[in-house]
């Protein structure tokens, strides 16, 4: 067997980072339950696969194995989703939900707002900009995870936050936080 | 540096991702220009509101417990595993074993009946071909380096470089063991879009020393072969791709400077 780590010593490396591979799990697959099944079964996969773990970066290592483990919870319980998963058809559906005027001024909703605004976007664009703005990850280490290209991370980061600035969910809430910065 | 320079930066300059130069460059400009400081107020406070207002969902307790448990569990169970895994490898050895035999026989028979020169081309090409087919591209598949790398040391007399290019478009997908010019050598398997491109890497022979070679370009049944030596090592890259992509490519794998 080549070198590598023991079991016990990924566990140690690995276990840090549960919070972050729950919060992965949780917002791609949008369940409790199963985002502990999916990361149950990170876990495991990354134990059975210690050996690799020779990078210091365990946090990335351990993340990509917790989106293949989401994938593969996608691929069989909701293959539509994953089949759009980094397209551009789906930016009709992005901004299908559209709530009544009413509804947007209303400034308790902004927050759910945003909430549902990018529980609504294509899951390609979901983790990505999940990873970078509530991880704080760079775009190497993202691009380790999603297995793109660094430019392909930085272009879909880019139409994520561009589709969150037309989803009209938003609208009633960005110029006005645009407002009071400008002040 | 105008507005339309300094726009399209604005989102990698908030994520702290430009390099120093670009990063003084833009941030000069947005002391003088209120319509671009107002677009990355814009981003900033994109970014502040999905930190404030969208959820971050830490790992519930019942999951640490079930995960405890199971950890647990594993640590009872590890004094029966090592046996079994013991005769998985054997099993797995010996399959290797034999067709590594094979494949050495059949490779290394024909090989005799080639001259050198272009039949490593046609050899690399051969290899190539014979991975896509089986669908075996890689025998340990990770985009890792790090995992790539020793992987190869571990049966090869020697360690060849493995970089990712992926920032540059050249995703690497794996290696594998290939049977080239009569010797083993490490196969590095990189992606380019749709393009699986093959990398054969041993170490350089004292001709392609002596002769600081340019990258020579061949064709093989379609597919573009391009040769050259650097860092110490040759380096033979197949694929569909086309001869200037690829060229240029093995040129940058060959230099072996880490990309910043």
């Amino acid at each position: 067997m080549p070198d590598g780590l023991s079991r016990s010593r990924c566990a140690e490396l690995v276990l840090p980072h549960l919070n972050s591979a729950y919060n992965l799990a949780r917002w791609l697959s949008r369940n409790d339950a199963d985002a502990e099944d999916i990361v149950q079964d990170a876990l495991e996969r990354a134990l059975k696969y210690a050996a690799s773990l020779q990078g210091t970066n365990a946090k990335a290592w351990f993340l990509t194995i917790v989106r293949h483990a989401c994938y593969d919870w996608m691929g069989r319980n909701r293959p539509a989703e994953l089949m759009r998963g980094d397209g551009t058809e789906a930016i009709d559906d992005a901004v299908d939900s559209r709530p009544t005027p009413e509804e947007s001024a209303i400034a308790e909703a902004d927050a759910q707002a945003l909430v549902q605004a990018i529980a609504a976007l294509p899951v390609g664009f979901r983790e990505v900009l999940l990873l970078r703005e509530q991880e704080d990850m760079s775009y190497r280490d993202i691009a380790r995870v999603v297995d793109i290209p660094i430019g392909t991370v930085m272009s879909r980061l880019a139409r994520a936050r561009g589709l969150l600035r037309q989803s009209p969910l938003l609208h009633a809430v960005l110029p006005q936080s645009m407002r009071t910065v400008a002040k | 540096m105008n507005c339309n320079e300094t726009v399209p930066l604005l989102p990698t300059f908030g994520d702290g991702e430009l390099d120093p130069m670009q990063s003084a460059a833009v941030e000069k400009h947005l002391l003088g220009c209120v319509e671009c400081a107002a677009q990355r107020d814009e981003h900033v406070a994109l970014g502040a509101r999905i930190k404030r207002d969208v959820p971050y969902f830490p790992a519930p307790p019942s999951l640490r417990s079930r995960i405890d448990a199971a950890l647990a569990d594993r640590r009872t169970v590890t004094r029966a595993q090592p046996i079994r895994d013991r005769w998985r490898w054997l099993g797995t050895g010996a399959l290797a074993g034999c067709m590594a035999t094979v494949l050495a026989w059949v490779v290394g028979s024909s090989v005799i009946e080639w001259r050198d020169g272009t039949d490593l081309a046609t050899e690399a090409v051969a290899d190539h071909v014979r991975a896509t087919l089986s669908n075996h591209l890689t025998d340990v598949a990770t985009s890792d380096r790090h995992t790539v790398k020793p992987w190869l040391s571990a049966r090869l007399d020697y360690s060849p470089p493995v970089q990712d290019l992926s920032g540059e478009g050249f995703p690497l997908t794996g290696g594998r063991l290939d049977y080239l010019g009569r010797r083993p050598v490490a196969t590095l398997v990189y992606r380019y879009r749709e393009h699986v491109i093959d990398v054969f890497v041993r170490p350089g022979s004292e001709s392609a020393a002596r002769s600081a070679q340019l990258p020579q370009v061949s064709t093989v049944r379609g597919f573009n072969v391009v040769r050259t030596s650097g860092s110490g090592m040759d380096w033979v890259a197949v694929s569909d791709a086309s001869p200037e992509v690829l060229t240029a490519f093995v040129a940058r794998l060959a230099r072996g400077d880490a990309p910043p």
